[in-house]
């Protein structure tokens, strides 16, 4: 995996140059081909392309140690232990610099998530509020937006906090990436979908739910927002339980079309609590579970975005097979990648999971686990699913496990929608369980980011290669 | 001091400056200049960068070769190729670091055997020094090591391997859901079995998916589970048994290659009643002093636990030398080549027992090693200790704690009438004070300079190794 960028050719090429720089006093000598591995247009590359020569080398008046870990990087592509003596952010920072951060982002990234082998690394805290109510990892590098309280925290790829925005709303409930600097957020408790930059640290738009020809259409609340290139999706609901999900042009930040309108007066038709867009087929898939005395009950139902049709819904309890009766899900999440759609059952715990290419009336594929180190808790439990990086993430109450695919072959053509083909397995420990009840999950970059009910902060788990060795010397 | 001599044989701790055509190389790493000579830079084996630099055609060139790393690690490197230890000072960095410029420069095995060689196992000098943590709730079930150190271990469906370092580790998942039998055939390849899924798997460790699966044909045409694993410098040896439960076998196998089945010997079906006829192997050694492979399996039954150990030929596939255990069966029995005995830990007893094998024709070849009377007590006290020698010493676990025991060599047979009775064998309680008890042992393993123990309920792997030069 690490590769080393740089070797020793006997032949001189135009790149392998020796240059010597001066750091702050200190002498490094190394050749251009090194210096340019951060971007030939880095500023590290344009102050080594300076005018000098062997008596009197190129001068940085930089911290000379930290650029010793940076010319290790560029070297080998690979963090040195000497980067210990610095902070993430001294690093980063240096980097900046020099205009080689991307070079430092890749080496100090995760390795891959994987969910059988991750562990709790950090937790992120905000200093004030800092019960999340609500985050987004949507920019994919591992950085997160916290919505805590009436504010948004940001962190970045290093999980460095990079500032807070202070929003009008008391309480957020919803938060979305929808630009690399901008968040569409939303509160239960207040009306509208509203637009925040970072860079300027100011609200940029608003968009609420109107009817002209309907004037009970007033006030409504954001319950669910989803992101795709184009537009943003926010499912609304008004006091009377009227509700639907508007489709907003991102550019304009205007209401291109409304979908999905629906009465509110029972289950079948309650304001959906998740969205997920589905940009392959153009497809919003909307779901709403409620939980009462006789057990969960939901939906799931598909919208064309274009026609503003519905494509296909299950009921839970109602449809589905008899046996699984009063097993009916407790979330839902897509695997786009792999158009299957996956949902975990409130009772047994079990996976089901349905080609979203063929959809029927009963489409699901329940997988089932036995293994002995699991115990299926009887009894209805509080499950969050989440499907990231090929991987099925579950959580019960304060528990979490995964859901992988076992690799049989070399080239094996996956079926997903195999029975038996999954295995389950814990990511936490039982200590980590005991910590309380995980009300949100999501993957960014190779980071799961897991908020507790009545907990300070969001948990990051991480994969590493490395094995953690405790020494006991 | 003799003079030097012109054509005296340069070494590479000589210096020789007269010299027109010197052996002395200079390099230039990173800015700093190392001066060193041929011989010390051949040190890192011909393919490797360095020694390519010792090479004079590449040395047409009058400059002074240039490489582009860091020249303090490049320091202690040299060092390494000096010494064949690593210098004090690389405790400064992280093991990590020299391993990452030692395969750069191609170094990587000469940093191994400084590191983990199995020649600087000491028995005596072990002391707990690391916790391999594991992700997940599941606990080791099985545990393998390979001869320079890497460690394997198996939790759930799980294998986690660290390297050599016990830096780095990977996992992989497999179709089992808790495996019981695994062996590592390489640092990237592992046989896994277990007692509730048919088949032996193969299994390449580096990309997680199966390269082979191992069957045994049994005749009830049900599936075939395993019960153990062993090998030899030649073959894979596997204890099958039946998914009915009704026969057992151990198929050889080809360990070159494609793992092609070599002969089946210890085939045993029951019939009737007789269930002590076919009580499948759990515990496959090879013996390379006799040739021989120790296969030894015991089950519990309304008369207490019965069981037996077998030499099988496997050239011939005949049983050499059979001994059945009826009383204070053994709960755990190893081989020791070096000390040409069999060791058992008795289940009823807790004692440890040794077999001289070059008088095992005896009618109770057993030597108890501690108090005999305790075999009778109906007590198990001996229940799931583990035993097994590692070079010239016996490690046996009982509860929490390792006894280590090895061979008192006597000046002069004691009683010469039978120099085989004044064997004495000592036994040691390992581990510092604080380091004594823990939860019970359920996997011993040796590998490289180290132990390597798993214990009931604990997420993680515990290291023994005795504190090397560097780190």
């Amino acid at each position: 995996m690490e590769e080393s960028h740089s070797s020793f050719t006997p032949e001189i090429g135009p790149d392998n140059r020796k240059i010597k720089l001066n750091v702050g006093g200190k002498l490094f000598e190394t050749t251009v081909s090194t210096i340019q591995a951060g971007g030939p247009d880095s500023t590290l590359a344009a102050l080594a392309a300076r005018e000098a020569d062997d008596s009197n080398p190129v001068f940085i008046d930089r911290d000379p140690e930290i650029f010793s870990v940076l010319l290790s990087v560029l070297r080998s592509n690979r963090l040195p232990s000497t980067a210990r003596r610095f902070s993430k952010q001294e690093l980063a920072d240096e980097a900046l610099y020099y205009g080689i951060e991307s070079r430092l982002k890749s080496v100090m990234a995760p390795s891959p998530l994987i969910g059988i082998d991750a562990s709790l690394v950090a937790t992120i805290r905000p200093a004030a509020d800092g019960f999340s109510s609500s985050f987004t990892a949507g920019a994919g590098d591992g950085s997160v937006w916290i919505a805590h309280g009436g504010q948004i925290s940001s962190y970045d790829w290093n999980l460095t906090h990079t500032g807070t925005v202070r929003t009008h709303l008391e309480q957020i409930t919803s938060i979305r990436h929808v630009w690399p600097e901008t968040a569409a957020i939303g509160s239960e408790t207040a009306a509208g979908l509203h637009f925040y930059d970072f860079s300027g640290g100011r609200h940029v738009g608003s968009v609420h739910w109107t009817d002209p020809s309907d004037p009970r259409i007033y006030k409504g609340r954001i319950i669910a927002i989803a992101d795709s290139i184009n537009s943003v999706f926010a499912s609304f609901e008004c006091q009377h339980r009227e509700n639907c999900i508007l489709v907003i042009d991102k550019s304009t930040l205007q209401v291109r079309s409304e979908i999905g309108r629906l009465s509110g007066n029972s289950t079948k038709n309650m304001v959906p609590r998740k969205l997920i867009y589905l940009p392959e087929s153009s497809v919003i898939v909307s779901s709403a579970v409620s939980s009462g005395a006789f057990g969960f009950s939901g939906y799931i139902k598909l919208w064309d975005t274009r026609s503003g049709e519905m494509v296909w819904e299950t009921n839970e309890p109602g449809s589905g097979r008899s046996n699984r009766f009063v097993d009916s899900f407790a979330d839902v999440d897509v695997d786009i990648e792999k158009s299957a759609i996956f949902k975990v059952c409130s009772k047994s715990g079990d996976i089901g999971v349905a080609d979203l290419r063929n959809l029927s009336d009963d489409p699901w594929v329940y997988l089932e686990d036995n293994n002995p180190g699991i115990r299926n808790s009887v009894g209805v439990g509080n499950s969050i699913i989440n499907c990231y990086r090929g991987q099925v993430f579950v959580s019960k109450d304060g528990e979490l496990e995964v859901w992988s695919r076992i690799k049989e072959r070399e080239g094996m053509i996956e079926n997903v929608f195999e029975q038996g083909s999954y295995r389950r397995n814990f990511v936490d420990k039982v200590e980590d369980s005991k910590r309380g009840i995980i009300n949100r999950m999501e993957g960014g970059g190779d980071r799961l980011f897991v908020s507790r009910e009545d907990v300070e902060g969001i948990e990051v788990w991480e994969s590493s290669n490395i094995s953690g060795a405790t020494s006991l010397w | 001091m003799p003079p030097f001599v012109d054509d005296i044989l340069p070494s590479s701790n000589v210096f020789i400056q007269k010299k027109p055509e010197s052996s002395i190389i200079t390099i230039d790493v990173g800015g700093q200049l190392f001066q060193t000579t041929k011989q010390t830079l051949a040190q890192a084996g011909s393919g490797s960068l360095l020694s390519k630099l010792s090479n004079p055609s590449s040395l047409s060139r009058p400059d002074v070769p240039f490489i582009d790393r860091d020249p303090e690690i490049f320091s202690i490197l040299l060092s390494l190729l000096r010494t064949g230890n690593l210098p004090s000072k690389a405790k400064a960095f992280d093991l990590q670091d020299l391993i990452f410029e030692a395969q750069f420069y191609g170094l990587e095995s000469l940093l191994v055997s400084s590191q983990s060689n199995p020649s600087q196992f000491e028995a005596f000098n072990l002391e707990k020094s690391l916790i391999l943590p594991l992700n997940g709730r599941d606990s080791p079930s099985a545990i393998s090591t390979t001869p320079y150190g890497s460690v394997h271990v198996s939790h759930g469906s799980k294998i986690t391997s660290f390297d050599w370092s016990l830096r780095r580790k990977s996992t992989i998942l497999t179709q089992f859901t808790a495996i019981d039998s695994l062996l590592a055939l390489s640092q990237s390849v592992a046989a896994a079995g277990a007692t509730d899924f048919s088949g032996l798997q193969i299994l390449d460790l580096d990309r997680g998916f199966i390269r082979e699966t191992l069957n045994w044909e049994n005749s009830t045409m049900s599936s075939s589970t395993v019960q153990a694993i062993g090998s030899s410098p030649d073959f894979l040896f596997t204890s099958f048994e039946s998914g009915r439960r009704n026969s057992s076998s151990i198929m050889v196998f080809d360990i070159h290659g494609s793992f092609c089945p070599v002969v089946e010997i210890a085939r045993c079906e029951i019939y009737g009643a007789e269930i002590d006829s076919a009580i499948p192997a759990t515990k496959l050694r090879w013996v390379s002093s006799l040739n021989m492979l120790m296969a030894s399996g015991s089950h519990g039954g309304p008369s207490g636990v019965l069981g037996n150990i077998r030499l099988w030929d496997i050239r011939s596939g005949n049983v050499v030398w059979e001994l059945k255990e009826k009383m204070d069966c053994f709960s755990d029995v190893t081989v020791s080549d070096a000390l040409s005995a069999i060791f058992k830990v008795g289940v009823n007893s807790g004692e440890v027992f040794f077999a001289d094998m070059r008088k095992l024709n005896a009618d109770n070849p057993w030597v108890c090693l501690g108090d005999a009377r305790k075999g009778n007590s109906g007590k198990k006290e001996g229940f799931g200790c583990k035993i097994e020698s590692h070079g010239n010493q016996v490690f046996c676990s009982k509860g929490g704690d390792v006894e280590l025991w090895s061979e008192v060599l006597m000046g002069s047979p004691t009683s010469s009438e039978d120099g085989l009775r004044g064997r004495v064998f000592r036994r040691n309680l390992m581990g510092r004070v604080k380091d004594v008890g823990g939860c019970k042992i359920t996997n011993l393993a040796f590998g490289g300079n180290r132990m390597v123990v798993t214990r009931k309920d604990q997420q993680s792997v515990e290291v023994w190794q005795s504190s090397v030069r560097g780190f």
